[in-house]
């Protein structure tokens, strides 16, 4: 399934490696330009699933959400090896079983999709700027003085649960308690876990369930400003509430959605920060310049896009790339893939805020399943760049870039840590 | 009846009307009109639904808010062209008979 010559490297690319093997998985571009060039749409032995990898070929995917189909990509992948065990605790002893409602197809999703848009408006992202102004100040402060840092693990991570508890209205001792709900979940979705691990695993969910259906009902009988407040009061069109069992799971899905995705944006951020000073430059003196700093925002979300692939499996026999699919053939939309691809952005490794196109990226997908999230987490990164820069100065990996190592998922891009050292400004 | 020509992303024109409280978006999306994927349903954060207006109809069409033109600037040369977001174009009756071209993208 190859077209022109292959030069020998990219031909030993396609035989042999993986998305599954770490090395690979870490610094992915060559694989990604392999495929773009010689199969764009390849099939990862190791994986089980076909690598979609051009720009094209994803937004064919994403304007055809029948075809190819978030619900049977996604639980079919949920707890594999022991979903009927799963589902039995989380109906014995975390209030039930709940199917993701968000992850779906047409016409369900559509509905589901509308409701929960309330919990997105522009006025509930205007209405938390100020307060996730707060939390970035305070934790920037904080550590401001010390001159070196994990810009994720004492950084980017304790921010982004923070933010969450004032977008959902939770409470903020519970910081702990959510990164491990949010590891629970995201373990259950395509990554290695034991019988013994999803014992674990199901335990911290029914816990998070427990945690979630008591805050529900207090939101009940008690609006706040807040994202659970927003969603157990939606009314569709016809007057129509979501059900018990679709509110927790789009509850549950807010906590998680936003969760690793947003640590790892500003996780990225920094790392830009640190590795292109010219860029720290530019901002510092920008900071008042709303159309640079959203700009900023978009190419740093293209050239290092947390979410690198998300899953889709064909209903029906189906031609893509040059590839005729059977129905059932599991997918991966190589989102980091299309962003690099040459004939969309020209010179694509350039930081380059002037791009025409600097909104196309893909790193919110497309299509109806595109980031419901994305305006939330668009102002999140640009405040967190406007207080950073304003703060701390020449910022500077501690580490040789080659030995930052990432979190073991196909799904993210995610770095682990990132030691840094910078000083206090101003 | 509000009438709208659209062109489309082939250089098809297709005439089409509306009725009632409607975006050009929700016009678009109504009459099938290809290049108008609308992913967002109109909350201005997607810039699925870009166009360009004709110039004989800039006036009353008017000029993008700021937040749309935020978006409009990460998509088009919109300091350049008549470039708007069609579901932030509300359909009233000084807009029967505008022409808007859809954008390629
Ligand atoms: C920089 C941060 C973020 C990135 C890069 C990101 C990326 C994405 C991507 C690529 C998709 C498409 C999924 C697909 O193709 O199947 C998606 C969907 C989604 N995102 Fe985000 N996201 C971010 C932040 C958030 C936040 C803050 C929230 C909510 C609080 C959120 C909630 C969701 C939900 C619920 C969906 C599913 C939408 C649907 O299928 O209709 N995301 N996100
Ligand atoms: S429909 Fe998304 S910006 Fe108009």
């Amino acid at each position: 399934m190859t077209q022109g010559t292959l030069a020998p490297e990219a031909r030993s690319l396609l035989d042999t490696a993986s998305m599954t093997d770490p090395i690979i998985s870490a610094r992915p571009r060559a694989y990604y330009a392999a495929m773009r060039r010689h199969d764009p749409v390849h099939w990862d032995e190791k994986l089980g699933m076909y690598l979609v990898s051009r720009y094209e070929d994803i937004a064919t995917i994403q304007q055809d959400p029948i075809t190819y189909s978030v619900n049977k990509g996604y639980h079919s992948q949920q707890a594999k090896g022991f979903q009927q065990e799963f589902q039995q605790i989380l109906e014995r002893e975390g209030g039930g079983y709940f199917p993701d409602a968000i992850m779906s197809d047409p016409p369900y999703h559509t509905r589901i999709r509308k409701l929960m848009e309330k919990a997105f408006s522009a006025h509930r992202v205007k209405a938390l700027e100020p307060r996730i102004t707060k939390v970035v100040t305070d934790l920037i402060d904080s550590v401001a003085d010390r001159g070196e840092a994990d810009a994720v693990q004492d950084f980017a991570v304790p921010l982004t649960v923070r933010i969450i508890c004032e977008q959902l209205g939770l409470d903020w001792n519970m910081k702990d308690r959510i990164a491990r709900w949010s590891i629970a979940v995201t373990a259950q979705i395509g990554r290695m876990q034991d019988r013994e691990q999803m014992l674990g695993h199901a335990r911290e969910i029914c816990d998070l369930q427990h945690y979630l259906i008591a805050k529900m009902r207090e939101r009940e009988a008690d609006p706040r400003e807040d994202m659970i407040s927003d969603l157990v009061h939606a009314r569709d069109a016809e007057g129509q509430a979501l059900s018990f069992a679709e509110a927790v799971s789009l509850i549950r899905a807010l906590l998680i959605a936003g969760n690793e995705t947003t640590a790892t944006a500003l996780g990225n951020l920094f790392y830009i920060l640190a590795t292109r000073p010219e860029i720290a430059t530019l901002l510092q003196a920008s900071v008042d310049d709303d159309r640079l700093m959203n700009r900023f925002v978009e190419e740093l979300l293209r050239i290092e896009p947390p979410v690198r692939g998300l899953s889709r499996m064909t209903t029906r026999e189906v031609e893509l790339g040059g590839r005729t699919l059977p129905a059932g053939a599991h997918l991966l939309l190589m989102y980091a893939s299309a962003n690099d691809q040459e004939d969309v952005f020209a010179d694509p490794r350039r930081f380059d805020l002037d791009r025409p196109n600097i909104g196309r990226h893909l790193s919110f997908g497309g299509g109806v399943h595109r980031c419901i999230g994305l305006a939330l987490a668009r102002m999140e990164i640009k405040v967190a760049a406007r207080e950073i820069v304003r703060r701390i100065g020449d910022i500077q990996l501690a580490i040789p870039p080659e030995e930052i190592r990432y979190l073991p998922t196909v799904a993210t891009q995610s770095i682990e840590r990132l030691p840094i050292r910078f000083t206090r400004r101003g | 009846m509000v009438r709208v020509t659209f062109v489309d992303v082939h250089g098809v024109e297709q005439a089409v009307a509306g009725e009632g409280d409607l975006s050009l978006m929700e016009l678009a999306k109504a009459n099938g009109i290809d290049g108008i994927a609308a992913d967002c349903g109109g909350a201005c954060s997607c810039a699925t639904c870009l166009v360009h207006v004709d110039p004989a109809w800039v006036d009353r069409t008017g000029a993008p808010d700021d937040i749309e033109y935020a978006m409009l600037d990460m998509v088009s040369d919109v300091a350049g062209d008549t470039s708007r977001l069609a579901c932030q174009i509300r359909l009233t009756p000084t807009l029967d008979g505008l022409r808007v071209v859809v954008a390629q993208q």
